[in-house]
């Protein structure tokens, strides 16, 4: 190691050598610059929207790097930061919504391509959800690793094409919106299934919530979700649909509380979360703009 | 290049055989690999295994697109325009350095006789460069492989290689450029090792020859008969031989022909030599000394043609001979075996007798039909 360091001062003491500046020290250094001025910055902006009360006003809007250009799901860990994904590989990046930090990325073993739609975390658990309803579960892993995983197929592909997940604690379940109902028999409904922990097939129920409700005084000729969150405060069912650019607010007993338009400009809003201060996070892929999460004020009315 | 050979030289002390001097520059590239992964070890990792996963990237700072002055993205990992830069240099170097002694063996592991095709060797150097730095450029963009595709679609390549060995040399250099590309050059490298040594062993022991093919000097019996035929038939030589030969080769030829048509002797006279006898050896000298003992006792007339001396793999020699009638060809061989044991490696005989009596026999079937 004394040889090393000795090396390293030995080309630091030479003039224009930029690698000397960028060791792991300098680098945490910057970073926690950089994160405590954007956190002033929110706070900033934070004290704006609470004194104009626009709910439409984002507080920020991160744009992602290439490999989640196809962002989707949103998964809120207990550290405050998101977990997310890009839609073709099974590639969990982690990022600070307050200081827009991607900390970290890590991927499933084998580098698992399928249409990932959504995340959770359910404790210690990661899933991470296809459209065809198979669940990846997996824990959480360092920079760069590749982690194992267990797959669980809900048999729901026939059924539903999903999009949205989420883990309600209290009764610690996972929860699944479907998008479009593939029976064309099946009533127009929403439909949102809860499968229990651990998994079985034998104890999912069924969340039938009518169409005409959900639309409720906008112009939405449907509703199909493309993800939802549990709100931090009330225990309800956030749901946001991308294609109608829509936000659901429904009790964990289908009652619709509100459905109004998103707020903001949203391209193909595909992923949702709420922090415990309030924030309502949305992750938008890349279309005409780039792919960005961003952040507004979540007021519950 | 020549501080690289001195250093190879130096730890194979001066050897010439090729699988020691593959051994001492797969060992000076590992010692190398290893003293900067030492030193770099995220650098080494990110070209060596990124593809294998197991790379951690760092901690990015995103861009508010809300901010007044919004900043680029700002890459705690690689991703930052050095960090790119200095990634392309090392897959570009890593894939020369894994294609260099490719290139080596394609050119000294030949047939005997056989001649490299330059092209193929400056192809074949370039070749991982630029698939390393077509494949870094498309990675994970189906959008950019398409346009890659449009881009190489309308260049052709159509190439025909003369030894269908020689493919296997490109796909292998495409191999290592994709290897580089994908920031695997571990895989790479395991590949570059595997392909050399199988290729080197397989040609020092000959692997896969036909026992029932003719060698190479059978080949040549044929027109060489036919030109040094007593009866005056100047019969046209095998024409695929003919039409196979090289510039080179066919001057190489018909410098053999005039040298053996003048130990053999002018047109309708009985040839002076009726056999070719063919020993592959390591002691070549020895081995000379042997079987000349034996040619002159057992012979009525021999002459040295030809020595071949190879690096890497026995040398060949061909003596130019009259049997003796009562003297048999095996007997002949097992002497020639007795006395130069433990100095030959192979030794065949190949006589004109058979090809003789053949005629004899089809002139006796014309007859009786």
């Amino acid at each position: 190691m004394t040889g090393r360091r000795g090396i390293v001062l030995l080309l630091c003491a030479m003039p224009g050598v930029a690698a000397c500046r960028d060791t792991p020290k300098a680098r945490a250094a910057e970073l926690q610059k950089i994160a405590a001025a954007r956190k002033q910055d929110l706070a900033l902006r934070l004290a704006t929207v609470d004194a104009n009360s626009d709910k439409a006003m984002p507080l920020a809007m991160w744009i992602m790097p290439a490999q989640l250009r196809e962002i989707s799901g949103l998964a809120l860990t207990s550290r405050g930061t998101v977990l997310t994904h890009d839609d073709n590989s099974g590639r969990v990046s982690e990022i600070d919504p307050k200081t827009g930090i991607l900390v970290k990325s890590f991927s499933l073993v084998g580098n698992q391509k399928e249409d990932f739609e959504a995340i959770a975390i359910a404790g210690n658990d990661i899933y991470l959800m296809a459209s065809d309803g198979k669940l990846f579960r997996f824990r959480e892993g360092s920079d760069g690793q590749q982690v194992q995983f267990i797959l669980f197929d809900t048999g729901l592909r026939k059924q539903c094409e999903f999009e949205s997940l989420t883990y309600e604690a209290d009764s610690t379940r996972l929860v699944m919106a479907c998008k479009r109902i593939l029976d064309k028999q099946a009533p127009k409904d929403l439909v949102i299934y809860r499968m229990p922990l651990p998994l079985n097939r034998a104890t999912f129920t069924l969340l039938h919530v009518p169409l005409q409700q959900v639309v409720g005084s906008n112009k939405w000729k449907g509703f199909r979700p493309s993800d939802m969150t549990i709100d931090p405060f009330t225990r309800n069912y956030v749901i946001i649909a991308s294609h109608e650019k829509g936000l659901l607010v429904l009790t964990p007993d289908g009652d619709v509380v509100r459905s109004e338009p998103l707020p903001g400009d949203h391209q193909q809003p595909e992923g949702v979360a709420i922090t415990r201060d309030s924030i309502l996070l949305i992750s938008d892929e890349a279309n005409v703009k780039p792919a960005a999460i961003t952040l507004y004020k979540w007021r519950e009315q | 290049m020549p501080v690289l050979r001195e250093i190879i030289d130096v730890v194979t002390m001066r050897s010439d055989r090729p699988v020691r001097r593959l051994v001492a520059y797969y060992a000076i590239v590992a010692v190398v690999v290893a003293i900067l992964a030492y030193f770099f070890p995220g650098e080494i990792a990110r070209i060596a295994a990124k593809g294998l996963g197991d790379v951690p990237e760092g901690p990015t700072v995103l861009t508010d697109a809300l901010a007044s002055s919004p900043t680029a993205s700002v890459s705690f990992g690689p991703g930052t325009l050095l960090d790119v830069t200095l990634t392309t240099v090392l897959i570009l170097i890593g894939a020369l350095v894994l294609i260099l002694p490719v290139t080596w063996v394609y050119m000294s592991a030949r047939p005997s006789g056989g001649q490299h095709n330059q092209n193929v060797v400056q192809t074949l150097i370039i070749l991982p460069m630029v698939v390393a730095g077509i494949v870094f450029i498309v990675q994970n963009s189906l959008a950019l492989a398409f346009s890659l595709a449009g881009v190489v679609g309308a260049v052709r390549f159509r190439t025909t290689l003369r030894d269908s060995r020689d493919l296997v040399y490109i796909f292998l250099s495409s191999v290592v450029g994709f290897a580089a590309g994908v920031q695997s050059l571990a895989v790479g490298a395991v590949i570059s090792v595997v392909f050399n040594f199988v290729l080197i062993i397989t040609w020092h022991y000959d692997y896969g020859r036909n026992m029932l093919m003719p060698t190479a000097a059978a080949q040549w019996s044929r027109p060489l008969q036919a030109l040094a035929s007593p009866t005056g038939d100047h019969q046209i030589p095998d024409r695929d031989l003919v039409l196979s030969l090289t510039p080179e080769n066919a001057a190489a030829l018909a410098d053999r022909f005039k040298r053996v048509q003048k130990a053999v002797g002018s047109k309708k006279k009985k040839p002076r030599f009726d056999s070719i006898l063919t020993i592959t050896t390591d002691a070549v000298p020895e081995a000379q000394g042997r079987i000349e003992e034996v040619l002159e006792r057992m012979t009525k007339r021999w002459s040295l043609d030809e020595i071949v001396t190879n690096v890497g793999k026995p040398s060949e020699i061909y003596y130019l001979m009259r049997t003796k009638k009562t003297i048999p060809r095996d007997v002949l061989l097992t002497a020639i075996h007795e006395n130069a044991a433990g100095f030959i490696a192979t030794v065949d005989l190949e006589t004109s007798a058979p090809v003789e009596k053949k005629k004899k026999d089809e002139k006796n079937d014309g007859v009786t039909a």
